[in-house]
């Protein structure tokens, strides 16, 4: 038995397999706590129909009911939430949306794969709201070139600084004919209609543990535990030093600890945060669970291509799909929100959902023949503000399964996020009926939040140790040894999916950490 | 090695693997007369290796294809009052019924599906659900002076199509009776096209067949144990 480690890292997916990657290729010993178990696809699935479930596909009632995205085939993936409850002030649900196998929610991404740019970087300065990062693309532009080229992000160059460009796989494929007809809308507005950036990883899975972790394993400096909850973390009053982690074993609940001279965090934003707040650590700031932001989702259109009706459509005309990047306040600023969104766009050849037309019987299923294969999408992902007041914090009211105290979490969209929204969708249905598209469904409501799993920013990263949790390194300003390296240390949300930023924040922290200790600061 | 235990040991290397396996050997006693045990007999050795475990490694696969409830029986409505489930079948013979090759909703036995459904679903969905036929029928006797399951397609058109709505997932009509319109077509839809009756029919058809997908099985399945300790 070790009574060590040089770096203990706790979770999995994409900030602890990319902190596991870097440390380990530098000679750093580490291990690795998961919450969960290891998955094995060739064990733990099988392809079935939906009449052989015992639900027939419907989700099984009362079950997961603020995961959204859970069905009847994948609800074993998903963090029940009687088994980790989470409270929410009355009125504003929130979707906190968990995976603790192996790999965490790395194992089931979009893959979408963005920059964030210096109107991101830099908000205050551009538009006086919130705070500015302490960073700048310019600082984490390398780290996002290497992460790119490890994820294979494909994706085409345009020259816009709110979309920055990267080191992509190009995408030289045509465009198909609905997509044409929508940039060309797009221009007669001042609107770009981009092509958008992805993941290719291996076989279409990016993963942490196809991309990162095999190469931290390689190097024989890597272990991990699978299955064991990290309940608290320790600080050596002599030093102030973190120096132990404590933790259950999932299955059996026996109570263990082990020693570490450095932690890195990364267990997802929230998660991270909740153990830091439990352990009672690395909050002199008082800023630790504020700020609490993410990305709006479900406000959108769905449209139908008139000339891919009746059995007429093809892949040139209806297999493709856009990113429209921000394009609000950039320059003139809009009447009635701050900040921007994006919007995802997409077609397909593929049989169209019933709920697009208010009809049944016989006349639906015509509907539903004319109409399949022409069907075109576009959704939001809009930019939440960081608020102070919006927060988390411990419920000792409520325990999880193993008997640590739950997180409370307290947020709702403002006015800002509600009127983006509405932009959105009526932007999208002008954009629509200039293409020529007809509009079947919309929706201005956003999901609740929580829902795009994209929960950033309870652990702000900043220069003042008075106002921020971590400086600019994803490094507690109180405890040296303590680094937080997932999507906590966000000052704020943008439109982007944060991935590529977290993995990039991941690698340049770990580099900086390998880096104090060979020089013997931590 | 205290003596009891050694005794023990003793014994157990002293059983024949012929007579640890006895329970696959072929026996020339009926396994419904067992041998009386004399009184003075010897103790019977302690347990060894579980002899049966080797036989069911061994066990060829049973050449069986497990069915679905659905191909031989029908489920037992239970929660619906007789006159719910009663416009809930009328509302499913109307939303959906047999067209060309495809099962209706009927033959689908998603009535009776649906009522097992919602039985095991939260208060605030089988309210709605309850509140929601009870009104259609209300509906019905009121505009024709019949109950909705004797209405003629043209009037359970009439009571229908004012409510239907076109909506995006996760995002139904707000307004209550409106949702239980579009959501109970939604879920009659489901149920149907999902339904073992479906997929028979419309097997082959790639834009009409049933969902299928990649199925999860709990990995580490501990959840229930930890609820059991718990409560």
């Amino acid at each position: 038995m070790t009574d060590e480690v040089d770096v203990l890292i706790i979770g999995s997916g994409h900030s602890g397999g990319m902190a596991a990657k870097i440390l380990t290729g530098k000679g750093i010993s580490c291990l690795m706590l998961n919450a969960g178990p290891v998955a094995d696809i060739g064990k733990d699935t099988e392809l079935r129909q939906a009449y052989t479930l015992p639900f027939r596909g419907f989700k099984q009632p009362g079950r997961l009911p603020h995961v959204f995205q859970s069905n009847e085939f994948n609800a074993n993936t998903w963090v029940d939430e009687k088994e980790v409850p989470y409270t929410v002030t009355p009125g504003n649900q929130y979707n906190w949306v968990r995976v603790r196998l192996f790999g965490g929610r790395s194992l089931f991404w979009s893959r979408q794969s963005f920059r964030l740019s210096d109107y991101e970087f830099k908000g205050k300065s551009h538009d006086g709201f919130g705070d500015d990062w302490p960073i700048s693309l310019a600082d984490l532009s390398p780290y996002y070139s290497r992460v790119e080229e490890i994820f294979r992000v494909e994706g085409s160059t345009y020259g816009l600084p709110q979309y920055p460009d990267g080191n992509f796989v190009a995408d030289d494929r045509p465009w198909c004919g609905s997509m044409q007809r929508f940039r060309a809308a797009g221009e007669k507005l001042g609107i770009p209609v981009c092509k958008q950036r992805t993941s290719l990883g291996i076989d279409g899975l990016a993963s942490s543990i196809n991309l990162l972790l095999p190469d931290a394993f390689e190097t024989g400096k890597l272990k991990a535990i699978p299955n064991v909850v990290v309940r608290e973390l320790r600080v050596n009053p002599k030093t102030g030093r973190v120096h132990e982690a404590h933790f259950v074993d999932r299955l059996s609940r026996r109570e263990m600890s082990v020693k570490a001279r450095v932690v890195v965090l990364a267990a997802g934003t929230l998660e991270s945060t909740r153990l830091l707040l439990n352990s009672k650590l690395a909050n002199s700031s008082g800023v630790m669970g504020h700020y609490l932001i993410d990305q709006i989702y479900g406000a959108g259109i769905v449209c139908s291509v008139p000339e891919a009706r009746d059995g007429k459509t093809t892949c040139e005309l209806m297999e493709g799909a856009a990113l429209v990047p921000r394009f609000r306040n950039l320059q003139n600023r809009s009447k009635n929100f701050i900040r921007g969104y994006a919007l995802n766009v997409s077609s397909s050849t593929h049989p169209m959902d019933p709920r697009n037309f208010a009809a049944y019987g016989k006349d639906l299923e015509d509907k539903l023949d004319s109409y399949s294969g022409s069907g075109f999408h576009v959704g939001i992902m809009g930019e939440v503000l960081p608020h102070y007041e919006y927060q988390v914090s411990i419920d000792k009211s409520a325990v999880d399964a193993w008997n640590i105290p739950a997180l409370h979490i307290n947020t709702r969209y403002t006015d800002n996020e509600f009127n983006m929204a509405r932009d959105a969708v009526d932007t999208s249905m002008e954009l629509a009926h200039m293409a020529g598209f007809e509009l079947l469904a919309k929706n201005y409501d956003p999901n609740p939040p929580g829902y795009s799993i994209h929960e950033l920013g309870t652990c702000r990263m900043g220069n003042d140790p008075k106002t921020s949790v971590l400086n600019k390194w994803c490094q507690s300003h109180d405890i040296k040894n303590l680094f937080v390296v997932d999507g906590s240390s966000f000052v704020s949300a943008g439109w982007q999916n944060p991935t590529m930023t977290i993995l990039s924040l991941a690698m340049r922290a770990s580099e900086y950490l390998a880096e104090q200790m060979r020089q013997g600061n931590v | 090695m205290r003596r009891r235990d050694f005794v023990k040991a003793v014994l157990a290397a002293s059983v024949s693997p012929k007579a640890m396996m006895g329970q696959n050997a072929p026996s020339a006693v009926a396994p419904s007369a067992p041998p009386p045990i004399h009184p003075k007999a010897a103790p019977l050795p302690a347990a060894g290796p579980v002899p049966w475990m080797r036989g069911l490694q061994e066990a060829k696969p049973l050449p069986m294809n497990a069915l679905v409830p659905d191909a031989v029986a029908r489920t037992n409505a239970h929660f619906f009052s007789d006159r719910q489930i009663a416009t809930l079948r009328q509302l499913c013979e109307i939303l959906l019924p047999p067209l060309k090759k495809s099962p209706g909703a009927i033959d689908a036995g998603t009535p009776e599906f649906l009522d097992f459904l919602i039985s095991v679903s939260p208060p605030d969905v089988q309210q709605m659900y309850v509140s929601g036929l009870d009104r259609l029928d209300a509906e019905a006797r009121r505009k024709f002076g019949l109950p909705f399951t004797a209405v003629n397609v043209s009037q359970a058109d009439e009571l229908i199509r004012p409510w239907l709505r076109t909506w995006m997932t996760d995002h139904p009509p707000s307004d209550p009776y409106e949702k239980f319109i579009n959501v109970a077509h939604s879920d009659i839809r489901t149920a149907t096209v999902n339904s073992k009756a479906w997929n028979d029919a419309m097997a082959t058809d790639a834009d009409r067949r049933s969902e299928e997908g990649l199925y999860w099985y709990p990995v580490d399945p501990d959840v229930t144990q930890i609820y059991q300790r718990r409560s």
